[in-house]
């Protein structure tokens, strides 16, 4: 099957400039993504509660020449071969299609969850192959190996997450420290959905992603929505900042519009892209169709979901700093 | 001719790890599930990670169970920690609390409800779009003429934009879903205003009109055409429901859908009493001591090899007996519902419960003060036990904390998905999803759509159902499926 349709043609053209595509690689491009061997998505769910997936399926967009919602990204950027929320078949079919594609090894692997390493891997089978179970360790091992690149989806597969916290029952561990190898760590819990199809359309079109520290998208967690550089820190961008001109911390929740740094938020130690991003279009404002959301925006404390750090042994209503 | 063992592995279109193994053999001339086995695949260990932390971090960590239902979550550790902390009262801001609290639950079930018939189980029955990841699909027969067919496609797609519409609707209280911030002890933490109502009720308007005049015809269609699966997948056909929704502030409020039991056969509800609620682990991986005890007494240490255990499940009973959880056993317990137990029962009930759902929604929009504070604040217990009793979209959710030193010293989860996909309980009894599979003609064993029929009736979610396990460092693991071999 072919993955290229008219509007991820639309897409290229139309970001060409932005991503500084001349028109040859551009038509280069349009060549590959023609061919029926282009590179296919293979979305592999670990050690993870399915959100980052029902995020990915909150996907909207009104940019010019994006893929505006979950379907179309499936059905028209990209050929997803393999995602086991979504998929038609199930059992040895699906595991079928995996294998063809993991055998012709041009592909973008998508990783969600944490890698549970306790018992040999055993708390996470993925599925059964040739009547033999593999875990999900075994599966992050041999996928990765071959992947043109692999992207992580949350802060699960990212750093560990929520599995890895406390006493981590099942040893479960990200995917860059499983495998020592390099990915795009799309952090969040959940990871957002614009900030996935940015990753993944990036390495389609084959274009490098300058990464942070932690292996994110510069482009992406320090960037605001038109593009321009963004204050990354949340608390530097929260409106209820006590810089701002008369906002008192507040002693209790159910102020509306105090600041909560006393009352456990980690905006000062928190930098994401996060303002008007969540549910909605990205950067649209209330009274624009489909105004984007966000913690802050619900006089919620941020938890620091995107960070390394998350969740940590702190409490989440306690004044906050990192061990 | 030689019983024939199939494995399905992954099973798809739910959410987590999950295998199921049929015995197939002919009776009176048709090919059918004889036995079968379910097998759940993940563990995460989420109470030995609550252990320690902070009792009011319950809502944010248990949201992350599940990305499906993390607001039921949410809801049962509120109330769990709203009983631990002593928060009552009948006041503007519990009145608050409870109607933000109902409505971003109210958004999730409205959400997942969609997504669950559209994209989760509809495959089963219509060849979706002619291309990855739907193709290769399985035979799902040709049983629906063409207008039928553009019909449900066309809907899929609707499907898709009203599934995302109700996650941004609950948006507006919730922040972010999956995994809102609001729930907290106490409360919740959005003041609403008179805009961010009206912005709520013109998303809900649009998604009550998807529902009646698409969703609860489409689910009739597809009951008609698939009549046979009116009398297919009926298992025990007892019925738990812990209700959801509260209506008032008092300690026992009234709830849209209330709770209660019914067992197969008769048509009283008896009242439910959690004390009689105990897992059972003979056919678990975990020590025979840990079995039959109330959830909070309840310990888990996990067992390899051990006789006949084949699933990392528990198997909870309410006083010995099995019980099916979800919305058929809901709208049954509430008198909603009085058609029977079946594949299309729990479609039919899921539908019309979305609306009676949407429908309350629309009044508890109407009830929120704008400007209200949803917050009451209680000081931190030194220690206490308490409970938290709601329902996720896919049956009765219970949360039970114990906080010690200020600390949450133990923690346990019994998810819908535990009752309804639990493993063999000590006396024999299948859980509820494998007796449903028995007598399930199938046609062709390799490939057994009509398996995946049943298996998605009941919505099976093992993100949640498989948290509860806890390992022991040390333990043997064997193969899921595999009956462990002597040592």
């Amino acid at each position: 099957m072919s993955m290229t349709r008219r509007s991820f043609f639309r897409y290229c053209s139309l970001s060409a400039a932005v991503l500084g595509l001349d028109a040859c690689k551009l038509s280069l491009l349009q060549k590959a993504l023609a061919n029926p061997n282009a590179p296919s998505v293979i979305w592999l769910i670990g050690s993870a509660c399915t959100g980052c997936s029902v995020s990915f399926l909150n996907r909207i967009s009104d940019k010019v020449g994006e893929p505006a919602t979950v379907a179309e990204v499936v059905t028209e950027a990209i050929n997803l071969v393999f995602h086991p929320t979504i998929m038609g078949s199930a059992g040895e079919t699906s595991v079928a299609s995996l294998k063809q594609v993991y055998s012709r090894g041009n592909y973008v692997l998508v990783l969600e969850g944490a890698v549970p390493t306790a018992f040999g891997g055993h708390p996470c089978v993925v599925f059964s192959y040739n009547g033999e179970e593999v875990t999900h360790q075994q599966a992050v091992q041999e996928l990765t190996a071959r992947a043109m690149q692999t992207v992580c989806v949350g802060t699960c597969a990212c750093f560990g997450g929520i599995p890895a916290a406390g006493s981590n029952p099942t040893k479960a561990m990200s995917i860059r420290q499983l495998t020592g190898r390099s990915t795009i760590n799309i952090s969040g819990c959940p990871a957002n959905p614009d900030w996935v199809v940015w990753a993944v359309v990036q390495l389609l079109l084959g274009n490098p992603v300058t990464l942070d520290e932690d292996g994110r998208p510069v482009a992406l967690y320090s960037t605001g929505h038109g593009g321009a550089p963004e204050e990354p820190v949340i608390h530097n961008k929260c409106p209820r900042n006590p810089g701002n001109h008369g906002v008192p911390l507040a002693q209790n929740f159910g102020e509306n519009g105090h600041c909560l740094e006393n009352l456990g938020c980690r905006g000062p130690f928190t930098k994401s892209r996060c303002e008007a991003s969540w549910n909605g279009i990205g950067g649209h404002l209330v009274h624009e169709p489909h105004p984007g959301h966000w913690c802050i925006g619900i006089n919620a404390p941020c938890h620091g979901c995107v960070e390394k750090t998350f969740p940590g042994p702190q409490s989440f209503y306690q004044p906050y700093s990192p061990e | 001719m030689p019983v024939i063992t199939a494995a399905i592995d992954p099973i798809t279109r739910i959410e987590g790890h999950l295998k199921i193994e049929v015995k197939v053999d002919t009776v009176n001339g048709v090919q059918q599930v004889v036995d079968a086995f379910a097998i759940g695949t993940l563990f995460r260990g989420f109470e030995k990670i609550l252990e320690n932390r902070d009792p009011r971090d319950a809502t944010i960590i248990t949201s992350r169970i599940c990305g499906v239902c993390p607001t039921s979550h949410g809801m049962a550790a509120a109330l769990a920690l709203d009983n631990a902390f002593g928060v009552n009262g009948d006041t503007p801001e519990r009145t608050a609390a409870r109607l933000l609290r109902n409505l971003v639950h109210g958004a999730c079930y409205l959400e997942s409800a969609i997504l669950h018939f559209y994209l989760l189980s509809l495959p089963d029955y219509i060849q979706g779009v002619p291309m990855a990841p739907w193709l290769p699909g399985w035979d799902v027969g040709r049983r629906f003429d063409r207008d039928t067919i553009n019909r449900f496609t066309s809907h899929f797609v609707e499907a898709i934009t009203h599934r995302r519409n109700a996650h941004e609707m609950g948006a507006i209280y919730g922040g972010k879903l999956p995994h809102t911030p609001g729930y907290i002890m106490g409360g919740f933490t959005a003041i609403s205003s008179q805009d961010d109502k009206d912005r709520f009720s013109a998303y809900l308007e649009s998604l009550i009109t998807f529902i009646e005049a698409k969703y609860i015809p489409d689910a009739e269609l597809l009951a008609n055409l698939y009549s046979e699966y009116l009398s297919l997948g009926k298992g025990h056909g007892h019925l738990l429901a812990f209700g959801v929704f509260e209506a008032d502030n008092r300690q026992a409020p009234e709830l849209l859908l209330r709770r209660g039991r019914r067992l197969a056969g008769t048509s009283t509800v008896q009242p439910v009493d959690t004390s009689k609620i105990a897992e059972q682990v003979r056919y678990s991986w975990y020590a025979d001591s840990d079995g039959n005890r109330p959830p909070l007494q309840a310990d888990t240490n996990a067992q390899y090899p051990k006789g006949a255990a084949y699933s990392w499940l528990k198997a909870p009973r309410y006083d010995g007996v099995v019980y099916e959880v979800g919305p058929l056993a809901r709208m049954t317990v509430n008198g909603d519902y009085a058609n029977g137990v079946s594949v299309m029962d729990r479609h039919l009930a899921r539908a019309r419960e979305t609306l009676k759902i949407a429908l309350a929604m629309r009044g508890w929009l109407n009830d929120l003060t704008a400007g209200q504070s949803a917050y009451t604040d209680r000081p931190m217990p030194v220690s206490a036990t308490s409970d938290g009793l709601t329902e996720a979209p896919r049956g009765a959710l219970g949360h039970w904390l114990q906080v010690e030193d200020s600390k949450i010293a133990k923690y346990q989860v019994i998810t819908p998905t535990c009752w309804n996909v639990s493993p063999k309980d000590d006396t024999g009894q299948r859980g509820p999803l494998e007796q449903a599979l028995l007598g399930v003609p199938v046609v062709n064993v390799d490939k057994a759509i009509e398996v995946l029929r049943v298996v998605h009736s009941f919505d099976p979610c093992l993100d949640c159902a498989t948290h509860v396990t806890r390992a022991e460092p040390g333990a043997r693991v064997f193969a899921r499926g595999e009956l462990p071999r002597k040592p």
